[in-house]
């Protein structure tokens, strides 16, 4: 009906503009961090021809995120952020969306609302909100202390782990609840009273049903909050000044903004992005192994 | 309005390795209301979509009036077609939607007008003519659809079972007012269903398709009565198809064995010889007392009735093992026979036809009672 | 009707501590009270602490912590307020300039990409598709990495150098694929058939896209445009990666920058007026959206997905 060349033509410009300032900058990044830097006045210089690749920046990288490295803690430290503010947003949301996908009734449309605001609320707002509350005059100090909890202020700014931890969670929860709930709310009403019609008791019929179910969801949301938790920079400099709590992407931002060394953020760059692409890989794995299971019933 | 003939010359259809529509030849002469019927996958909407133009065909030739339009784009080609979902343009108003296609052609101002208020008034859907379709029944839209499609006078209408969305009870009214509206517009209807009561009902000719091919093309009475094979015979209501032997011609009429019984088919292929099939439909089957004798007679059992309301449906195990369907009026009298009695059952030769292909295997007819 | 009303009425018999307390826990014959608890304080965690911060920015007096009274000084009067401070005003500006640059360009970029992969069917398309989904998934950071390293080492990009034009460049990269999401959602569910009966008509192709297609995809273009309005205005990795200095910072960056060293309620008051703006885009993006596919089918289910989770 219509011309062949119709539907190519019209996805060139976009496909023409991701390539040239999407793809074309991951080789900046190689070209950089397989250069060389300027033994003089230390800028960087790239390298553009395969041939001229040198390994030594990456290899000299790769060997300080080895233990006893200098970039192990930081290392340990971002996996441990990492996977424990997704365990405490699995703990946290979970119940959320399962409320909301399977109880809610008439409040339904106004929960999805409050679930979907602060979606659309800069996460910069929700961070300025809590460096307000965590100050040491801030409310939840004089809660604390109004309570008989604390004696005097705690300084939750002051370069503690957990708090970095709970602002990870509450930054990120929200695109871990909602692709979350859109599975739980999928699961078909019937399989359920099936289940229960067979006699399970409700904690039953959840358990080897609605959980394993809600499975694919889960793994969703963790992928979609743990990729760009892993680069996360700001949130650590927001709530805690301190390189005790930093995290691989402070790595990064220190070396292009802090007495710039681009080679090295280059190559760091690329480490965690290989990382990544590992761990996308996996996850892209286990839902075409999902998929092929259920296409076989 | 003349012309309107349109014919497909071996028309091949195929996606990648599975092929849709294998080597189809139909002539339909103009004015004619012609049927595709068969069940889904049978190639019969591919073949009205190449028609229209939104498939290339393969190989083939399709023809309007002599003219090879097989690879001329569907905004060039004088047909038109009523979509099965209606396809009614949600964004425009009923009126807007019928003078599309007028507007394309650039039709004068006051002609769209005039013509848009015509084709309205004939399906009675002017007052309707400011709404919106979303605002209309299924029925309301796809009168809309029709109007929309023959304001623009088309040598030949498509129709893509556009009944398949309404109630029986709609589906029946609309059903007589598209073969009133085709006799009075005079157009070529082409018209796509896997109901055969519907094709039956409408149709000038029927085209019985199965697996991309065309098994029979005919005029529905001889479709039904005269299927020539069992694939037609099967499709077409219950067709009490067994399993025979012939031995070849008798004084007119097929010799055929059927389990220990010898039947005199009157009807198909009478000098065959060989493994064959039988058929004969339900209404034509007779019930007689147990011991009553004569041609074609085969004692059975009855096995089940089934109440319709305007008929008894009498499900008979014969001696040989296979079940028979017979299909009893509603007399107002008692009938004769309960389930366990014994029975003769008659198959009247000249209602008793024997088909060579045994494409189809005969289905044990007790198992599931098709209403037909 | 919930999963527990299926449960055959218990005898009367006495119950154990257990059963009382896990009665109220999970309580078959009504809603599960804890999961309403959980769920509300989830929601008021969620949200309060940015009510409080709202409030805040119109504290009568410095303070972030200590409320002092009611006033809009920092918005209007008080020499540090977002329109005595020129940092501050020229932030603001500077975001929404390059949200509406944004806009202009990722939307019709994202749009042709989203009919090109809609009905494209050869080999390419996998890949183009591909291509369009990886920024969704890329951090920010790298992306930001990425793009000054190619604005200032590669060459010729190397012009472009950092800076306003750099900020629409990468913001444009990261946008398109949130429309081509949106759009290619609606086109799903129209479906073929109006572009086929409006060809079957005589409409050329052409007409086809343009009086048919387009129109029933309308509501879909306005949504994306809103939504890229709000993510543009809420971006704070690329804008700051790619800023060239003082005058190339958004509103995000001041917040971040303020919040790392002094801040005082005008911060809270220029967080509160970007939340403001990318609140009403959305909406006004949904209530378009809504507006036009009133009793169109599929309309929906398809709008909360569409503003919720990006259903890639």
């Amino acid at each position: 009906m219509y011309p062949r060349w119709l539907w190519p033509t019209f996805a060139a410009p976009g496909v023409i503009w991701l390539i040239l300032l999407f793809l074309v900058p991951f080789y900046a990044v190689i070209g950089v961090a397989f250069g060389s830097v300027d033994p003089i006045l230390g800028f960087a210089v790239p390298a553009w021809n395969p041939a001229n690749w040198n390994t030594g920046w990456v290899t000299q990288v790769l060997g300080e995120l080895a233990p006893g490295g200098i970039y192990w803690d930081v290392a340990v430290r971002t996996i441990e952020y990492v996977v424990i503010s997704l365990a405490g947003c699995a703990l946290i949301g979970y119940p959320v969306a399962y409320y909301i996908a399977r109880h809610a009734g008439r409040t339904k449309t106004l929960l999805l609302i409050l679930l979907i605001l602060p979606f659309w609320i800069s996460y910069l707002m929700r961070m300025l909100a809590w460096v307000n509350l965590l100050a040491p005059d801030g409310y939840v100090n004089r809660f604390l202390i109004w309570s008989h909890v604390l004696t005097s202020p705690y300084g939750f700014l002051d370069g503690q782990s957990s708090t970095v931890i709970w602002a990870l969670i509450y930054g990120y929860i929200p695109y871990f609840i909602l692709p979350l709930y859109a599975s739980l709310d999928r699961i078909d009403r019937s399989y359920l009273e099936a289940a229960r019609d067979l006699g399970a008791s409700p904690f039953r019929a959840f358990l080897h049903i609605t959980l394993p179910l809600s499975k694919t969801g889960l793994l969703g949301g963790a992928v979609l909050i743990a990729l760009p938790m892993f680069g996360d920079y700001y949130t650590p400099n927001i709530v805690s000044g301190a390189p005790t709590t930093s995290m691989i992407g402070n790595q990064i931002d220190l070396y292009f903004h802090g007495g710039p060394q681009p080679t090295i953020g280059a190559a760091i760059t690329i480490i965690l992005s290989t990382f990544l692409l590992i761990l996308m890989g996996y996850y892209l794995w286990t839902i075409h192994k999902a998929t092929k299971e259920l296409r076989s019933i | 309005m003349a012309g309107g003939e349109v014919k497909l010359i071996s028309l091949v259809k195929k996606f990648g390795e599975f092929t849709a529509v294998d080597g189809i030849d139909l002539e339909m002469p103009g004015g004619e209301f012609f049927s595709m019927l068969g069940p889904s996958g049978c190639g019969k909407t591919t073949t009205l979509r190449m028609i229209a133009g939104f498939e290339q065909p393969t190989e083939g030739e399709i023809l309007l009036d002599g003219e090879n339009m097989a690879y001329t784009p569907p905004h060039r080609r004088n047909v038109n077609t009523v979509f099965q979902s209606y396809a009614l343009f949600p964004h425009m108003t009923v009126w807007d939607n019928v003078a599309f296609g007028l507007r394309r052609q650039k039709t004068p101002k006051h002609d769209v007008r005039s013509r848009v208020d015509e084709a309205l008034g004939m399906v009675q859907m002017d007052r309707f003519a400011k709404r919106k379709p979303s605002q209309l029944s299924g029925g309301q839209q796809q009168r809309v659809a029709l109007a929309r499609a023959l304001v623009l006078k088309p040598a030949v209408l498509l129709l893509d079972e556009p009944l398949g969305a309404l109630d029986a009870k709609l589906r029946k009214q609309l059903q007589l007012e598209l073969k009133a509206l085709q006799q009075q517009v005079g157009i070529t209807f082409i018209y796509v269903t896997h109901d055969q009561e519907e094709a039956l009902t409408m149709s000038d000719r029927i085209a019985v398709m199965s697996d991309g091919r065309v098994e029979q093309v005919a005029p529905p009475q001889e479709v039904y009565e005269e299927p020539a094979t069992t694939f037609v015979a099967d499709f077409l209501g219950v067709s009490n198809l067994m399993t025979a032997t012939a031995e070849g011609e008798s004084d007119g009429r097929c010799l055929v064995k059927v389990g220990d019984f010898e039947l005199h088919a009157g009807r198909g292929d009478v000098a065959t010889k060989g493994e064959t099939r039988i058929v004969i439909r339900p209404e034509r089957v007779r019930l007689e007392p147990s011991d009553a004798t004569g041609e074609n007679f085969i004692p059975g059992m009855v096995e089940r009735v089934v109440y319709l309301g305007n008929a008894n449906q009498v499900i008979t195990r014969l001696a040989h093992g296979e079940t028979l369907q017979a299909l009893v009026q509603n007399t107002g009298d008692e009938l004769h026979y309960r389930q366990g009695d014994p029975v003769k059952v008659h198959l009247p030769s000249e209602a008793l036809r024997v088909l060579t292909d045994t494409g189809v295997a005969p289905v044990d007819e007790s198992a599931a009672a098709p209403v037909g | 009707m919930s999963e527990s009303a299926v449960s055959a009425p218990q005898s009367k018999q006495s119950f154990s501590l257990w059963q009382r307390v896990s009665g109220w826990v999970v309580n078959p014959w009504g809603r599960p009270r804890f999961l309403v608890l959980i769920t509300w304080a989830y929601m008021v965690w969620a949200i309060v602490p940015v009510i409080i911060a709202v409030q805040f920015s119109f504290n009568d007096g410095r303070s972030r912590t200590v409320w002092q009274g009611f006033s809009t000084q920092w918005y209007w009067s008080n020499p540090d307020s977002i329109w005595n401070n020129a940092e501050l005003r020229d932030a603001l500006v500077h975001s929404l300039t390059l949200a509406a640059w944004d806009v202009l360009i990722a939307v019709p970029l994202g749009v042709t990409l989203a009919l090109g992969l809609a009905r494209w069917r050869s080999r390419g398309s996998g890949g183009a598709n591909f291509l369009m989904l990886f920024p969704l998934v890329t951090p920010e950071i790298v992306m930001g990495v990425s793009l000054l390293l190619l604005f200032t080492q590669l060459p010729p990009f190397t012009h472009i150098h950092t800076g306003g034009l750099a900020q629409v460049l990468g913001h444009v990269t990261f946008s398109i694929s949130y429309v081509v999401v949106i759009v290619r959602g609606r086109m799903f569910s129209i479906g073929r058939e109006y572009e086929e009966a409006a060809a079957d008509l005589g409409a050329s192709p052409g007409v086809a896209l343009w009086k048919v297609l387009l129109p029933l995809l309308m509501p879909a273009i306005v949504a994306s445009a809103a939504i890229v309005f709000a993510i543009s205005i809420d971006d704070f990795v690329i804008s700051q990666w790619l800023s060239s200095g003082p005058s190339t910072t958004t509103v995000p960056m001041e917040i971040y920058d303020a919040t790392r060293a002094a801040p005082t309620p005008a911060t809270n008051a220029i967080a509160t007026v970007m939340v403001i703006v990318t609140l009403t885009s959305v909406v006004a993006g949904f209530l378009v959206w809504r507006a036009f596919t009133r009793g169109q089918h599929g309309a929906k289910q398809s709008t909360m997905r569409d503003f919720a989770a990006f259903d890639v």
